[in-house]
């Protein structure tokens, strides 16, 4: 991918507050037209890099191109071809949610008048409430609906929608797939996963600071174990736990996980078991950033697909098809108190 | 169930959670007349000592406007009820106003009495434990008040009495307050008429007194009944009488009222506001965002002009009344056309540390707006950073100059009017000679919330500075030196034959580097939330 499909470069960026590394040389890049999921767990430096990418706050080091501009230097400009939405909106409360959006849209330049009606009709959002009587969703909805109704290039979006409801998700869902529609590129923080999970072309996985982890869902899941849970005539033997792992037998009934790129391998190998009853699931989401949020050394990231290697430009929508039947947990996972208390603050 | 289930368990979650809340107005109300009977003794010792204190502060309307009309300021109780009776029934009934306003509305307004209310609790029993609260509050604030003045020397009766005083005023406001909660469909609106109610009166007894309206007037306010107890004069229990019973009627009605509206609701509904918006630009929203400010503070600046013109215009009388004035005068060391325009220098003086808070609240408010995560979302829709920080200095150094003016402008027509010895002309062009100080007072503001947000405490420091040396300092015979760190120093004598100008030179130079270093700081820093 050359450097000028894409849309946001980072370079070894690297930030700190106080005594506190924020970010260690973070190397994100998100190509044009993307909808770019960006993960970690709490503390990891999400906030911290996007508002680098916002003009914000100075790097302390490294580099960082948005829409081919510096994001320090050339703020004014920048800031006219995006658009933002914090995970924890803040209005002013005397000010009405509609006053807010002809506000921001007017600074912006670029509000799309027709756009703006139908956004609200659709987030079915009151916009003559003053800021102090919205609730959290709400004051989500005034920030979508004034971002999007802006026709502008890359979209940053900072956990947007924590406060609404399923319906509404949905439709926050919609909006986001016709903005891509539309040539936008998205850069999406979410904790949501299933929320990843439909909308993202691509993700990248951050922790303490760093990227450890980029590419399609498909590239990632490929690194990670297939489950499959069986109902075998036969009980099994020995041989068969080379292949398999996490094997767990009840009876009859056997569950184990499989490399992903050996599932072919494993049914030849349950076949004269006599297999009764069967489910194969692609590793949920929620264990594959469980696996990345929990690893405890520093730099014992798993490794990293080529970087070369273009990814394609609008993969098959991840997710298990209906065939594989096992229901994938979405959300976020449970939080566990280890990976999750991750180092210091989110800044 | 009756309407009243469950009351004595939300009192008791009442007390745990907000009983705290009360301890600050119960330390103020009792700081207060602590403070006067320990310290009247020794400022005032001698019976001249009061003789003078009674001729100069009886025969001031202006401060007979917040305090009411002095009595008896011969002896510590009497100076007591003057000084305290008014201040602590204001702090009993904001305390209570408080405490019933955050129990009640603003438990409906974040949904927090929805858990409650969906529990086995009845319908009024949120109301009912909150005006116990606040009754309960405000007679442990009148108790502690009046015992502690007891303690610290004052009169048994008397004192006692000022507690009752205050601990009445809670009550009257309780009982304000629980039927503004019915009325108000948000907390800010139930406190704001609530405040607005109780201020009224405060306003109206101290005017009507001033004014020496006639005595109907005094007993048409409930206020008035309060004061009508005139502790350490007439000692009478009686008024209060009225007072309690009006409390009473207020909460049965504030009752009623609860019975006959929807949960989260009051019977002043919300007005919907513009569903489109008409401010464009970063300057447009911070105009939009100071303009209560802008009126309340205009509001104030009249009050604080014709007050203090008031004062300047009595001022032969003051200072004729003055033993140590009346020597200095003999000895020669100055003339008495001299000492009235060394006052007026001083009450301009005073007008210009005041105007300067509005100004280091314009951007206290920016640094808040920042802090809160608006000022993120405005500029990344496209605001810069230099246009928006330039808005907020520019209003934080012209609204102060505006209030300068307005407040000078009514001095000098005052004093011009009283004719003692000062002209129109003089007196505004020593109020328009006062602005770039309070401009430097100002830019520190602007230096440190562009410099260092996270210090914004310390933009405070020039009024606290200004106010220390300025109107304190001469008492405390500091030294030149130290007197010239505030800028109020500086400002010249329009009066004087050639007024020496290179102060204002000084004040300047300050001023624009202190907003230069802002402006530059905010430039350059990282944006907070």
């Amino acid at each position: 991918m050359t450097s000028e499909e894409l849309v946001i470069e980072t370079r070894g960026l690297t930030k700190s507050f106080g005594g506190f590394q924020a970010l260690r040389g973070l190397d994100l890049a998100v190509g044009r037209g993307q909808i770019h999921g960006f993960l970690g767990p709490n503390g990891a430096g999400k906030s911290t890099a996007l508002r680098i990418l916002l003009g914000l706050i100075a790097s302390d080091g490294g580099t960082a191109r948005v829409l081919g501009g510096d994001p320090w230097r050339d703020v004014v400009e920048l800031h006219r071809r995006l658009a933002y939405v914090p995970g924890d909106v803040a209005l002013w409360p005397g000010m009405t949610g509609g006053e807010a959006i002809d506000l921001l849209g007017a600074l912006r330049g670029s509000a799309n008048q027709a756009r703006r009606a139908e956004l609200i009709e659709r987030f079915e959002l009151d916009p003559t409430k003053r800021g102090r009587q919205y609730s959290t969703g709400n004051r989500q909805k005034v920030a979508l609906v004034s971002a999007f109704s802006s026709d502008v290039e890359l979209f940053v979006l900072d956990e947007p929608t924590s406060g609404l409801d399923p319906l509404m998700e949905h439709v926050f869902q919609e909006v986001v797939g016709e903005a891509r529609e539309r040539g936008a590129t998205v850069l999406l923080s979410s904790h949501i996963l299933a929320e990843v999970e439909s909308l993202a072309d691509r993700l990248s996985i951050i922790r303490r600071g760093r990227i450890v982890e980029t590419g399609t869902l498909e590239d990632l899941r490929h690194q990670t174990r297939t489950e499959i849970h069986a109902t075998l005539a036969r009980p099994l033997d020995h041989r068969a736990r080379d292949l398999l792992a996490d094997v767990h037998l009840e009876g009859h009934r056997l569950s184990a996980t499989v490399a992903s790129d050996r599932v072919g391998e494993a049914m030849d190998l349950l076949a004269p078991y006599g297999i009764e009853g069967l489910t194969v699931a692609p590793p949920s989401l929620a264990s594959l950033f469980l696996r990345y949020y929990d690893s405890d050394a520093e730099e014992g990231s798993p490794a990293r697909p080529d970087p070369a290697q273009p990814a394609p430009a609008r993969p098959a929508p991840a997710q298990s098809s209906p065939a594989h039947g096992a229901p994938e947990p979405h959300g976020v996972p449970e939080p566990r108190s280890t990976p999750w208390s991750d180092a210091g603050r989110e800044a | 169930m009756s309407t009243l289930t469950g009351t004595g368990r939300l009192l008791r979650h009442l007390i745990r959670r907000d009983g705290r809340h009360f301890l600050p107005w119960i330390a103020l109300a009792t700081a207060l007349p602590v403070s006067s009977v320990i310290v009247y003794p020794q400022i005032f010792p001698t019976e001249q000592d009061r003789a003078t204190l009674a001729a100069t502060i009886g025969g001031n309307p202006a401060l007979g406007l917040i305090f009411g009309p002095a009595r008896d300021l011969g002896t510590v109780d009497g100076f007591n009820a003057w000084r305290c009776l008014a201040l602590g029934g204001l702090l009993a009934a904001l305390g209570a106003i408080f405490a019933v306003t955050r129990a009640t509305r603003a438990q409906e307004d974040t949904g927090r009495a929805e858990l409650l209310a969906s529990g086995a609790v009845g319908r009024s029993s949120s109301l009912a434990a909150a005006v116990v609260l606040a009754l309960a509050g405000s007679l442990v604030l009148g108790a502690v008040a009046g015992t502690g003045t007891v303690l610290a020397g004052g009169g048994a009766h008397a004192s006692i009495l000022l507690g009752a005083g205050f601990a009445a005023t809670g009550w009257l406001c309780a009982g304000i307050a629980a039927v503004a909660a019915q009325l108000g469909s948000t907390a800010r609106a139930a406190n704001s008429i609530a405040v607005a109610a109780f201020g009224l009166m405060f306003l109206l007894r101290g005017v009507l007194y001033s004014l020496e309206a006639p005595e109907w007037t005094t007993w048409a306010n409930p206020l008035g009944w309060v004061a009508e107890t005139q502790p350490a004069t007439l000692d009478r229990w009686w008024p209060l009488a009225p007072v309690l019973a009006l409390a009473l009627v207020l909460v049965a009605v504030a009752f009623v009222l609860r019975g006959r509206r929807d949960y989260g609701v009051g019977f002043i509904a919300i007005r919907p506001g513009r569903a489109r918006g008409r401010i464009r630009g970063s300057w447009g929203l911070i105009l939009r965002l100071n303009r209560g400010p802008i009126v309340t503070w205009t509001i104030s600046f009249i009050a604080v002009g014709a007050i203090l013109g008031h004062f300047a215009a009595s001022v032969h009388d003051i200072l004729d009344s003055n033993a140590a004035v009346q020597q200095i005068l003999a000895a020669g060391a100055t003339t008495p056309v001299g000492l009235v325009e060394e006052f007026l220098v001083t009450i301009m003086s005073m007008i210009g540390i005041l105007a300067s808070i509005p100004g280091v609240q314009t951007m206290m408010k920016m640094r808040t707006e920042e802090a809160e995560g608006r000022l993120e979302l405005l500029t990344t829709s496209g605001a810069t950073r230099p246009r928006y920080f330039a808005g907020n200095a520019l209003l934080a150094l012209a609204a102060p100059s505006a209030y300068m003016m307005i407040g000078g402008t009514l001095v000098a027509g005052f004093a011009a009017s009283a004719d003692i010895g000062v002209g129109f002309r003089d007196a505004v062009l020593q109020a328009a000679a006062t602005v770039p100080a309070v401009w430097t007072v100002v830019a520190l503001a602007v230096a440190v919330t562009g410099l260092r947000p996270g210090v914004g405490i310390l933009a405070w420091a020039g009024v606290l500075i200004s106010f220390t040396l300025t109107i304190l300092g001469p008492t405390f015979e500091l030294d030149d030196a130290a007197m010239a760190v505030s800028p109020f120093w500086h400002v010249p004598r329009v009066t004087a034959e050639s007024p020496d100008l290179t102060g204002l030179l000084w004040v300047a130079g300050v001023t624009l580097v202190l907003l230069a270093a802002g402006a530059v700081g905010f430039r350059r820093r990282d944006l907070g939330r």
